[in-house]
């Protein structure tokens, strides 16, 4: 199962993820100030000029992870039409675009474990609180390898329902995939167990001298 | 051991007709079955070839599982892909995996299933899927949690399922794998003894012993057809003798 | 220790998974996501506290931009979206549909179910929803209740089935209703 992160090599791929993050947050932030659509206009052209810089088929692929809100932005410009209030409008347009995007951005442009060792940074002052982050990074690791099981098991589930019905799977099909996940969960326990059990944390490993 | 007696017989004598016409199929650029016409009129039919020669999509093609890029397939004059009702009451299809098939918790409502979905009263299909089981001589497992079975009775419960929708023609694709060899023996002798005829994908030609029809599929083409004796011997040695090494086979690349 | 970390992961896969494979048609005919579903049923079964935790690293994984919402969407994009405050609200419907199905231990299991899965992933589900796109949307919590009303129907059709799964899960493996163990009073193992 892939992540979102493009293919293609642009700039921002070599940007240090926190970077990056602490960018999109600040950025966010100062966005959610800016109140006419006139002003509005430097954000989104800001992180249009960022995909352009990307290049064309990254550009492309920018636009389609937009294509989920054309419906909320069409509410909006609609809604403030009627209300006249279009340079309302165009604000929240405007916002919620450049926001969204930029965000797909940096998620197109980091890869993925190196959003992982952020993550485990940013948690490593929680290890005494009991909060491991190895055990995060297995825990990760486990969701992206059972995914595509139980998507696999569900869409053999339906094709087994179309082989008896002429009428699409219902909701029956929950329960099996369900039981699947928790079937599942006991072998790798199991299986973990006979290994030894958990990856040990940062403290565990340092008192035993690794 | 006739389970439906009252099975209707095609005009011209046969439990099935089945007809693929022009078909082809390819998942992405990759052409799985270039382009095939086959007529299967015979009681059981054999497929034989390699992973990924194309046999499943074929059993998925006959079963109107998938749909072809060109071409029909005809069942008793059904088109299996558009009519989907006429399909099911037709064909049936049993998959590999029993875990990836058993929909419900209990054995009584799996059987039921197919026969509430084609429009049968909830009591009624119960009726007849008890009668199934008693037929089989497993009237005590109606009420059994499936998750209580072993792998075989799975296979068996996946067959009665099948069978209780009275089709004319089963697929079955890889029936017996995983299953120890008395156990293989015993769900051979219930498909040896049911009505409908059988089209049975395998790559282990001792599953086809007896049977009528004989392809051999090799990358998407029909390399033999013909009778076991003439095809099976031929497939054999030529399993044994390809590609030296592990080139060629699953575990190269 | 294991098996509750390994439950919680394989629980976020199947979220994952119930959003991803088309598995629901309303009446009509229209196609509704599963993916609230799985979160309900991270509740009903794991209970509360796993539940919850279940759909945090759910969460986790999307924001490090693996697609597992309901159409293929990943990314931190969509914490930001209309649809954020629907996220934030997972964990707290999980949570608050573990926590009823746990308490309520006197009603039936499908009851307390249905019961759970409507507080939770309905009721405080659409409370951060409805804020969140509020905010986003610039519009006050009325007008933006009134964006989110079309997808009650779905949800509540969700909740009787949420209730349905959940009972035949515990006729089918009854030590695996960690919301209904026996050893819960034990505290965590």
């Amino acid at each position: 199962m892939l992540a979102l992160t493009s293919p293609v090599e642009t700039p921002f791929h070599r940007l240090p993820a926190g970077v990056k993050l602490l960018f999109l947050a600040g950025f966010t932030l100062a966005v959610f100030q800016v109140e006419r659509p006139v002003a509005m206009l430097l954000p989104v052209a800001f992180v249009a000029g960022a995909y352009l810089a990307a290049g064309r088929s990254f550009l492309w692929q920018g636009a389609a992870a937009l294509r989920p809100l054309w419906p909320f932005v069409a509410v909006i410009l609609a809604w403030h039409a009627v209300t006249r209030e279009i340079a309302i409008g165009l604000t929240l347009s405007g916002r919620i675009l450049a926001t969204v995007a930029l965000a797909n951005l940096v998620t197109m442009t980091t890869r993925l474990d190196d959003l992982v060792a952020v993550v485990t940074a940013l948690l490593s002052p929680l290890e005494r609180l009991g909060v491991k982050p190895r055990v995060i990074g297995f825990a990760i690791a486990l969701v992206i390898r059972f995914t595509p099981v139980l998507i696999g098991k569900g869409q053999a589930l339906a094709e087994a329902w179309r082989a008896r019905s002429p009428r699409r799977p219902r909701w029956n099909i929950v329960t099996p995939v369900t039981l699947a996940a928790l079937d599942d969960a006991e072998h790798v326990a199991e299986a973990l167990r006979a290994r030894g059990g958990l990856p040990a944390g940062s403290t565990e490993r340092k008192r035993h001298g690794t | 051991m006739k389970i439906w007696p009252d099975r209707t017989i095609t005009a011209d004598g046969a439990q099935a007709h089945i007809r693929l016409q022009g078909v082809s199929c390819s998942f992405g650029d990759k052409v799985v079955l270039p382009e095939l016409s086959l007529d299967l009129a015979e009681r059981r039919v054999g497929v034989v070839g390699r992973n990924g020669s194309g046999k499943s999509t074929l059993a998925r093609l006959i079963a109107g599982l998938i749909a072809p890029d060109a071409g029909r397939v005809l069942i008793n004059d059904v088109d299996v892909l558009r009519d989907r009702r006429g399909a099911v009451e037709t064909v049936g299809f049993l998959f590999q995996n029993p875990d990836h098939q058993i929909i419900f918790p209990t054995v009584e409502e799996e059987l039921a299933f197919g026969l509430t979905q084609l429009g049968q009263s909830k009591a009624a299909a119960r009726a007849k899927a008890r009668a199934m089981l008693a037929h089989f001589g497993k009237a005590d497992w109606a009420p059994r949690a499936v998750a209580t079975l072993s792998q075989g009775q799975r296979h068996l419960v996946c067959l009665m399922a099948v069978l209780a929708m009275q089709p004319a023609v089963i697929l079955l694709d890889e029936p017996f794998s995983g299953l120890d060899i008395p156990t293989t023996r015993a769900l051979r002798r219930y498909l040896d003894q049911i009505e409908p005829a059988l089209i049975q994908i395998t790559h282990d030609p001792a599953a086809l012993e007896g049977y009528d029809r004989v392809l051999w599929l090799d990358e998407g083409r029909v390399r033999a057809d013909g009778a076991p004796d003439e095809v099976l011997p031929a497939f054999r040695a030529a399993m044994e003798t390809e590609e030296g090494g592990d080139a060629g086979t699953d575990l190269a690349g | 220790m294991e098996r509750n970390l390994v439950l919680i992961a394989l629980f976020a896969a199947l979220i994952a998974a119930l959003g991803l494979v088309p598995t629901i048609t309303l009446m009509s005919g229209v196609p509704i996501s599963a993916q609230s579903l799985g979160v309900m049923l991270c509740g009903t079964v794991l209970g509360a506290r796993k539940g919850a935790l279940a759909v945090l690293l759910f969460l986790l994984l999307v924001a490090l931009g693996l697609p597992l919402l309901a159409g293929g969407r990943g990314g931190l994009g969509v914490f930001v979206s209309p649809t954020a405050g629907f996220l934030v609200g997972f964990p707290v419907a999980a949570f608050v549909t573990g926590a009823i199905v746990e308490k309520l231990r006197a009603v039936p299991l499908m009851w307390a179910a249905m019961i759970g899965a409507f507080l939770g992933g309905v009721i405080a589900l659409y409370i951060p929803g409805i804020i969140g796109m509020a905010i986003t949307l610039g519009k006050s919590l009325a007008e933006a209740s009134a964006l989110a009303l079309p997808f009650i129907p779905g949800d509540l059709v969700k909740v009787g089935i949420a209730g349905l799964v959940t009972s035949a899960i515990a006729r089918a493996r009854p030590g695996s209703l960690l919301s209904r163990s026996s050893a819960r009073a034990k505290g965590p193992r």
